[in-house]
């Protein structure tokens, strides 16, 4: 009886393949109804082999790595200051009369309109990908980071009003840890931006090496196959990116103690 | 006496949120006035004003907003109504659950825009493929709102629906949809928010009418007074979208304090 349960638990998971396997049926189904529809309905077999062929002439990892570096170094730019913003915010009522109001406003414009803008301004090269993923880090790290420190609790700041620190003390030895939680969900927030943005200034700008770019030449080509090789990358690799930074926030977090 | 001197103190402590926005734009004039930069680098907040109201005048704005309003309406009554019946579906029966979480589960990891150059193949360059990616935009956020919403409903809800004999569907229409409207409502928000921002991208990539096509034409032509009106008037209707959610929300929601 125990056997037969189990037998009907593993059926019960694999009804999360019906759908997948449907729509690869189908999706051969119409390659096969002739040529104008082997165009957009890629045969399975031809995704597999242009794959290989990708994989063998590096052409996927330069473009995936070129991405990577853009998303990368937008994430520590603007963390970086993304975390020095919010922190001087919730140290300085000042800063934050001053900032906060700016933040908000310039917070509401959809980043990606802010493209044709960044374009103009700074051409369509580096710096501007950069910049724009930078900010898509940043928004998020500025948040957490602010709200982190405004609710650590009012006893650890009056413990180090005791010892005498001063502001750079406190800020270091006493909000930075107290609102680590806050500022790494801002952090897998800002990874999860800086992606989505990477991916589309690639495809926005389409110079350089980088993932979008590559689905942009494709498309432009009628290649399906890439396009939806350079999908599936960019979906794995997000994933993973975000499996390794909740790893090591956990890690980072492994002090507290919940439950 | 007290009343005005109330509302004076609420200006006063208010004030101080405009400072820095308008400090900004003074120094923005300023900048513009002394010249630093050429007029194709930055316009004067006053020549972002003319051009809004030519472009206002002319009929090529409302044109404009009509067109990417008309898209993103249709877009986003389709793919939320999507994920609000999958999510319902799936929180209730976990037979449903099964059958498309993981295939949703993979979807979800690529990013809305990442799928615009396929969708283009797919469905060509014309109307269907922006109602499509904002569709997709709106599904995730409100399906996952909702199956959250429905799994946190207690249970002794479903306890007295069974009691009462209710057929299914008024055990969705009375109680189910009811019990979860506020955390619904705030995954709506956020659907109509992102699918504000994939269509302005969208419409930056392949259009021949809307906000992110005049924002592209606008940057072809270096016309940066146009481009300046677009991130505007986007900032403006995503704000707009977002305060008046929130205030349904609020008002919604508050059957459930009293």
């Amino acid at each position: 009886m125990k056997k037969l349960n189990q037998f009907a638990l593993r059926i019960s998971r694999l009804r999360g393949f019906l759908l997948p396997i449907a729509v690869a049926l189908i999706w051969e189904f119409m390659s096969r109804q002739g040529d104008a529809y082997a165009y957009t309905f890629v045969p399975l077999s031809q995704i597999i082999l242009s794959f290989i062929e990708l994989l063998k002439s590096g052409e996927l990892l330069i473009n995936l790595v070129a991405t990577l570096q853009t998303t990368v170094t937008g994430l520590i730019l603007g963390g970086v200051t993304g975390l020095l913003v919010g922190g001087l915010m919730a140290v300085s009522p000042t800063a934050n009369k001053l900032i906060g109001p700016l933040y908000h406003t310039l917070r509401q414009v959809p980043l990606l309109g802010l493209i044709p803008l960044i374009a103009l301004w700074f051409g369509n090269g580096l710096f501007s990908k950069v910049l724009i993923v930078s900010l898509a880090a940043f928004y998020p790290v500025v948040l957490n980071t602010f709200e982190g420190m405004r609710g650590v609790e009012k006893k650890y700041i009056e413990v180090s009003s005791v010892l005498k620190f001063n502001r750079f003390q406190l800020f270091i030895n006493v909000l930075l840890p107290a609102a680590m939680p806050s500022i790494l969900t801002g952090v897998m927030h800002a990874l999860a931006f800086a992606w989505i943005s990477t991916v589309g200034t690639e495809l926005l700008f389409s110079t350089g090496p980088g993932l979008g770019g590559l689905m942009q030449i494709a498309q432009e080509a009628s290649r399906m196959d890439i396009v939806i090789i350079a999908v599936a990358s960019i979906g794995l690799t997000g994933l993973l990116m975000n499996n390794g930074l909740f790893r090591i926030s956990q890690y980072l977090l492994r002090w507290r103690s919940v439950r | 006496m007290t009343k005005v001197w109330g509302w004076a103190d609420s200006f006063r402590a208010h004030s101080v949120y405009f400072l820095s926005p308008l400090l900004l734009l003074v120094i923005w004039a300023w900048v513009c006035s002394v010249g630093i930069f050429p007029e194709q680098i930055l316009v004067s907040p006053y020549g972002v004003y003319e051009t809004s109201r030519e472009l206002w005048a002319s009929g090529e704005l409302p044109l404009h907003l009509q067109d990417s309003l008309y898209r993103l309406g249709w877009g986003f009554a389709i793919g939320s109504l999507l994920g609000l019946l999958f999510g319902v579906l799936m929180g209730l029966f976990q037979s449903v659950n099964s059958f498309f979480a993981p295939s949703f589960n993979s979807i979800r990891q690529v990013p809305t825009i990442a799928f615009i150059p396929m969708l283009i193949m797919i469905f060509g360059v014309e109307e269907t493929f922006k109602i499509v990616v904002v569709a997709k935009a709106a599904f995730f956020p409100v399906i996952l709102a909702t199956y959250d919403a429905v799994k946190g409903i207690p249970r002794s809800y479903f306890e007295v629906s069974r009691v009462y004999q209710l057929p299914t569907w008024h055990l969705i229409t009375r109680i189910v949809l009811p019990a979860t409207t506020p955390p619904i409502l705030t995954g709506f928000r956020l659907a109509l928010g992102r699918s504000w921002m994939v269509l302005v991208a969208a419409e930056l990539i392949a259009a021949d009418s809307g906000i992110g096509q005049m924002m592209e034409m606008g940057r072809q032509m270096f016309r940066i007074d146009i481009v300046l009106v677009g991130v505007l008037v986007t900032g403006l209707i995503g704000f707009l979208f977002d305060r008046g959610l929130r205030s349904v929300e609020a008002h919604l929601g508050k059957w459930k304090y009293r």
